[in-house]
């Protein structure tokens, strides 16, 4: 069991992060509106994923002042505001870049659990796909950057100036060191003195830092005339040393007086000691498998050999501490600094808490040069309980809440803190460094949690990291490969995302069916499809309409689409409206056999294409066609009763056809009988009273009646 | 933290966005109707009116959009009670414009709000002042002009109970936002009126043997059945095995569960999880996020509350947004 969570976790259980709710008290946000009236109303929508649209109506319309004053404002707010340090930009390349590796890490975990038959895939060699993972997203945050400085050697820099370094890079690599990179468990102390050197400047905005101090004294360097009479310049080299930025000592005692030529003559003795403690200090053994090049110190991989060299390192100290020259050296300034550095050397607490300048600081010291071998978070956590006892921070850098929460071993705190501070991004994808951490987290992250709606933890967060990303245009696309990492509700959420996507568009309607096909939404897509076969429909786009309802495979709509089409028939129309029916037609009748009475429309097209041709010129085969179609139209069962006549009033001019009768007497015949038959339908009640003239059907007699008079002779 | 998307004229009175966000419907107290969309559609940069006409003579106090699959098309509750349906249409090579396919009156009662369900068919759902729910049926999926009155009654538990004439100052309606499925339509209606019978939120489900609408669900603890009802929202469910509304009264905003396999009785099993405090008096909207994890809430305060459950299941609020000028 997880236990019960701290104060804090519940705090940090909050879904969506908002960016400064440290206390328990209520975070008001200002929702600025510049109305000058007193507010009536307010209306609120969820846009898509956590942005919130407000609009805010005005109550008494100021109409004396101006005519122009404003009803009312509609405000858009992104809930979930990241975090301060990193530009939106830049978080999206973020979170573009991290998608891969987290893609290839879902399908290592599903390749193992199925080799496995497990669902734990903790255990074996894991942790080392999710440190491959975890080295990629490091790369993503920005990677150690060669500063110019490095290659033309300024003899008086002391603090090089990098890449700017982040808040949610140290972050990241705090728990990538604690969680994810088993390989240097051995050496924890050492990667955790690394990490301060590169991230120590980040402190420097809630507390004062050895960074800090160094910056200022090199800013200061120029104007200083003898360096080593300067107080500050032993205080640099022993906080930088207490620390363990063995090259920033070793460069800044080379800076000493002595060194220089014209004095190397009266002051050879206390250049002998300036220059022991260099080599002292060059020489310090880590424990650790090497430093990166160039960097001083002495690195043993094991650790019987670290302890000799170890030992043997710190007699140095003692016997150089025990020499007979600190009296003979009559510089006050230089002995009793170089003096105090090897104090520090020799872990003197003491010398070490006045050195450092935070708790952090201390308790890397510690490590050190006090105990260079503790392990265990047990003991990692006391110690830090120590060092904090010591230098009580005043505030707490979020850093150094994580950190605890780290060293502390409680995984809901860590979750807290990494959602609280740095966003829904962090946690996101530092769940996987967790989970590969222990057993209890993986346990606690995975289990299914009745509170959540029966979801785990590591759900939970991707379930709210997709909102985030599907909040933005330029995002919302990457959304899907979060949502179906989640196992059960992640669907749920992509369908109501993808539903809720515009189908004006027609690229971003084929991404989004594409999305549908690719995660097999059918019920999604065909959805998706139908909206935006009524949309083309009813904004004038039929073409557009009716292939996106056959798509949709839509049978009730496009069955409304050909029951529109035979309203039509009959109706003399324009040319134009011919030609968008007949057009329809053809598109409703390229798949199979969607509607009925299709068979009749495509007749009647054809029927009405070649009476088109005889009311343009006078062409008779063009008429004799136009008969044909007639006759079929009419043996056609499928034709309704209901066209009969207006079919037959359209062809009035063929059958009065001048130049001889266009019908034979058995043609003749049919269509009197069809006739008949009107006659006797029009007793029935459920009879439909075409839109014809009242005449039409005497006239239709008469003709028919010539018509085979002619016919009859002609035979 | 906030974006400026709009100015409203004058007299604006209340608005509404459509299923994608990308287009928004206002109405006025001067009874005209207007319709606002981006001027780049992919970015949500700033809007511009497409539309804008005096619909009725007097003021317009509600615009509801009907769901895409029937078009782009807008109800509009008035002041007086009417509700009429408007629709962007190109007829015959025309150009597009808005125009009113249907309206809906009924005598002397008032129409308080409209939401429109749609599973196989479009329903839509009108309450009304004198206590009737109208359940409205679409003939024709592609014609937003032919509805059928497919049920009324009201919204009590007992239909035979006796009261007095009922007045209700309004209503507040949500059907369940379910997309497909298997799942008999339902939705969920509370009154706040005058006659305590009607008032407590209840959940309707249609039942497809008897073709009736009956209620399933009371959301309302025995001694607060009675409280008038300010607002009603369903949660949309991406994967629960139980569905979350929201309902607001005098006492606070109940977050209530409510299970998907009825007992014996058909009744749905449900829990009030929370009731919480934040408005102090009248809620005006209750709206859920697509993932139906956060709520967003507006009230006589004049505030925007945020509430959500932590990993315990304990609902808060979460934040608040306060308008300044």
């Amino acid at each position: 069991m997880p236990g019960v969570a701290s104060d804090t976790a519940i705090n940090g259980g909050a879904l969506i992060p908002f960016s400064d709710d440290t206390d328990h008290s209520l975070p008001v946000y200002p929702l600025n509106h510049g109305l000058t009236a007193p507010i009536s109303r307010l209306a609120i929508s969820w846009s898509h994923g956590n942005s919130l649209r407000v609009s805010i109506f005005a109550a008494e319309p100021s109409r004396s002042s101006d005519s122009q004053s404003c009803g009312g404002k509609v405000l858009e707010v992104k809930l979930g505001g990241g975090d301060p340090e990193i530009t939106d930009a830049y978080l999206r390349r973020i979170a573009y870049g991290s998608v891969s590796p987290f893609a290839l890490l879902q399908s290592r975990r599903s390749e193992v659990s199925a080799l496995l038959k497990a669902p734990s895939p903790y255990q074996l060699d894991w942790w080392e796909h999710v440190l491959e993972y975890s080295k990629e997203i490091t790369s993503l945050l920005g990677g150690p950057k060669l500063s110019p400085c490095a290659i033309i050697e300024d003899p008086n820099e002391i603090v090089k100036k990098g890449e700017e370094p982040t808040c949610l890079k140290a972050a990241w690599e705090l728990m990538e060191i604690f969680y994810a990179d088993k390989q240097s468990q051995a050496w924890l102390p050492e990667r955790l003195v690394e990490w301060l050197a590169g991230y120590d400047s980040l402190f420097t905005s809630t507390q004062e830092t050895i960074h800090g101090k160094l910056v200022n004294f090199q800013k200061d360097l120029v104007n200083i005339q003898v360096i080593e009479d300067d107080p500050r310049y032993w205080e640099a080299m022993s906080s930088a040393l207490s620390v363990g930025w063995l090259d920033i000592v070793v460069k800044m005692l080379r800076l000493h007086g002595s060194y220089q030529l014209d004095q190397l003559s009266n002051r050879e003795l206390e250049n002998g000691l300036v220059e022991a403690v260099a080599v002292l200090i060059s020489k310090m053994p880590r424990l650790r498998p090497e430093s990166p090049a160039g960097n001083l110190g002495e690195c043993f991989k094991s650790k019987p050999d670290f302890t000799k060299a170890w030992e043997r390192w710190r007699s140095q100290i003692t016997k150089l501490d025990c020499s007979p020259f600190w009296i003979q050296c009559d510089n006050h300034q230089t002995r009793e600094g170089l003096r105090n550095m090897l104090q520090i050397m020799l872990g003197k607490t003491e010398n070490l808490s006045k050195a450092t300048c935070y708790w952090l600081e201390l308790y890397i010291s510690h490590f050190l040069y006090i105990r260079p071998f503790t392990m265990g978070m047990e003991s990692m956590y006391n110690l830090a309980q120590k060092c904090i006892q010591l230098k009580p921070p005043s505030s707490t850098h979020r850093l150094t809440g994580l950190m605890i929460g780290i060293i502390g071993e409680n995984t809901e705190v860590v979750l807290a803190e990494c959602s609280r501070e740095f966003g829904p991004w962090m946690v996101a994808h530092a769940i996987e460094l967790l989970t590969a951490g222990s057993e209890h987290a993986e346990i606690l992250l995975h289990d299914e949690n009745y509170n959540l709606g029966g979801i785990s933890i590591v759900e939970l967060h991707r379930l709210v990291y997709a909102q985030v990303l599907s909040s933005h245009a330029l995002t919302w696309q990457i959304a899907p490969i979060y949502l179906t990492a989640c196992m059960k509700q992640g669907m749920g959420l992509l369908e109501n995302l993808l539903y809720r996507q515009p189908v004006q568009h027609n690229d971003l309607l084929l991404k989004n069916i594409e999305i549908c096909r690719l995660y097999e939404l059918d019920n999604i897509s065909s959805n998706i499809m139908k909206v935006a076969g009524v949309y083309h429909w009813k904004h004038g786009h039929k073409g557009a309409g009716v292939f996106w309802l056959q798509q949709a495979q839509d049978a009730t709509r496009l069955n409304r689409i050909a029951q529109q089409l035979f309203d039509s028939v009959g109706k003399s129309i324009s040319d134009e409206s011919f030609k968008q029916w007949e057009g329809v037609i053809e598109l409703l009748g390229s798949e199979s056999k969607p509607a009925g009475g299709l068979e009749f429309l495509h007749k009647y097209r054809d029927f009405k294409k070649s009476l088109q041709q005889v009311s343009g010129g006078k062409s008779s085969d063009a008429a004799r066609q136009a008969t044909v179609s007639l006759i079929m139209l009419m043996k056609n069962p499928s034709t309704p009763q209901r066209f009969w006549l207006p079919l037959l009033y359209d062809s009035l001019k063929l059958l009065n056809w001048k130049d001889g009768p266009l019908l034979n007497v058995c043609e003749t015949n049919l269509l009197l009988n069809k006739v008949e038959e009107l006659s006797l339908a029009k007793l029935r009640p459920d009879f439909i009273e075409p839109n014809v003239p009242g005449e039409a059907i005497r006239s239709i007699r008469l003709a028919l009646a010539t018509n085979l008079g002619r016919a009859i002779l002609e035979e | 933290m906030a974006k400026e998307l709009l100015s409203f004229n004058n007299d604006t009175t209340c608005s509404s966005w459509n299923y994608s966000s990308t287009r928004l419907a206002s109405g006025s107290t001067d009874g005209s109707l207007s319709i606002f969309d981006f001027i780049h559609p992919s970015s949500s940069s700033s809007l511009r009116s497409s539309f804008n006409s005096k619909i009725h003579e007097g003021p317009i106090v509600k615009v509801v959009w009907v769901p895409p699959e029937y078009g782009d098309a807008v109800a509009c509750v008035t002041a007086d009670g009417i509700v009429s349906l408007w629709e962007e249409v190109a007829h015959d090579s025309q150009p597009l414009q808005w125009k009113n396919f249907k309206i809906f009156r009924c005598g002397l009662s008032k129409v308080l709000d409209v939401q429109f369900g749609s599973l196989t068919t479009l329903k839509m759902v009108a309450a009304y002042s004198d206590g009737h729910v109208r359940v409205y049926e679409l003939l024709d999926p592609l014609e937003l002009k032919n509805w059928q009155l497919q049920a009324e009654f009201q919204n009590v538990v007992e239909s035979v109970s006796a009261f007095g004439k009922a007045l209700c100052l309004s209503a507040s309606i949500s059907w369940n936002p379910q997309k497909g499925g298997s799942q008999e339509p339902n939705f969920i209606i509370g009154f706040n009126s005058n006659t305590a019978e009607l008032n407590s939120s209840k959940v309707w489900e249609f039942d497809q043997a008897h073709q009736r609408w009956l209620p399933v669900a009371e959301l309302a603890l025995p001694e607060d059945k009675g409280d008038q009802v300010y607002a009603v929202a369903w949660a949309p469910n991406i994967g629960r095995s139980y569905e979350t509304i929201a309902v607001a009264t005098h006492k606070g905003l109940g977050i209530w569960n409510l299970g998907l396999n009825p007992d014996h009785d058909g009744r749905l099993p449900l829990e009030r999880v929370a009731l919480l405090s934040g408005h102090e008096g009248m809620v005006w909207q209750m709206e859920w996020d697509m993932s139906g994890m956060t709520l967003a809430t507006t009230g006589h305060d004049g505030m925007v509350r945020l509430w959500q459950s932590n990993l315990n299941g304990v609902w808060h609020q979460q934040a608040a947004l306060e308008p300044t000028s």
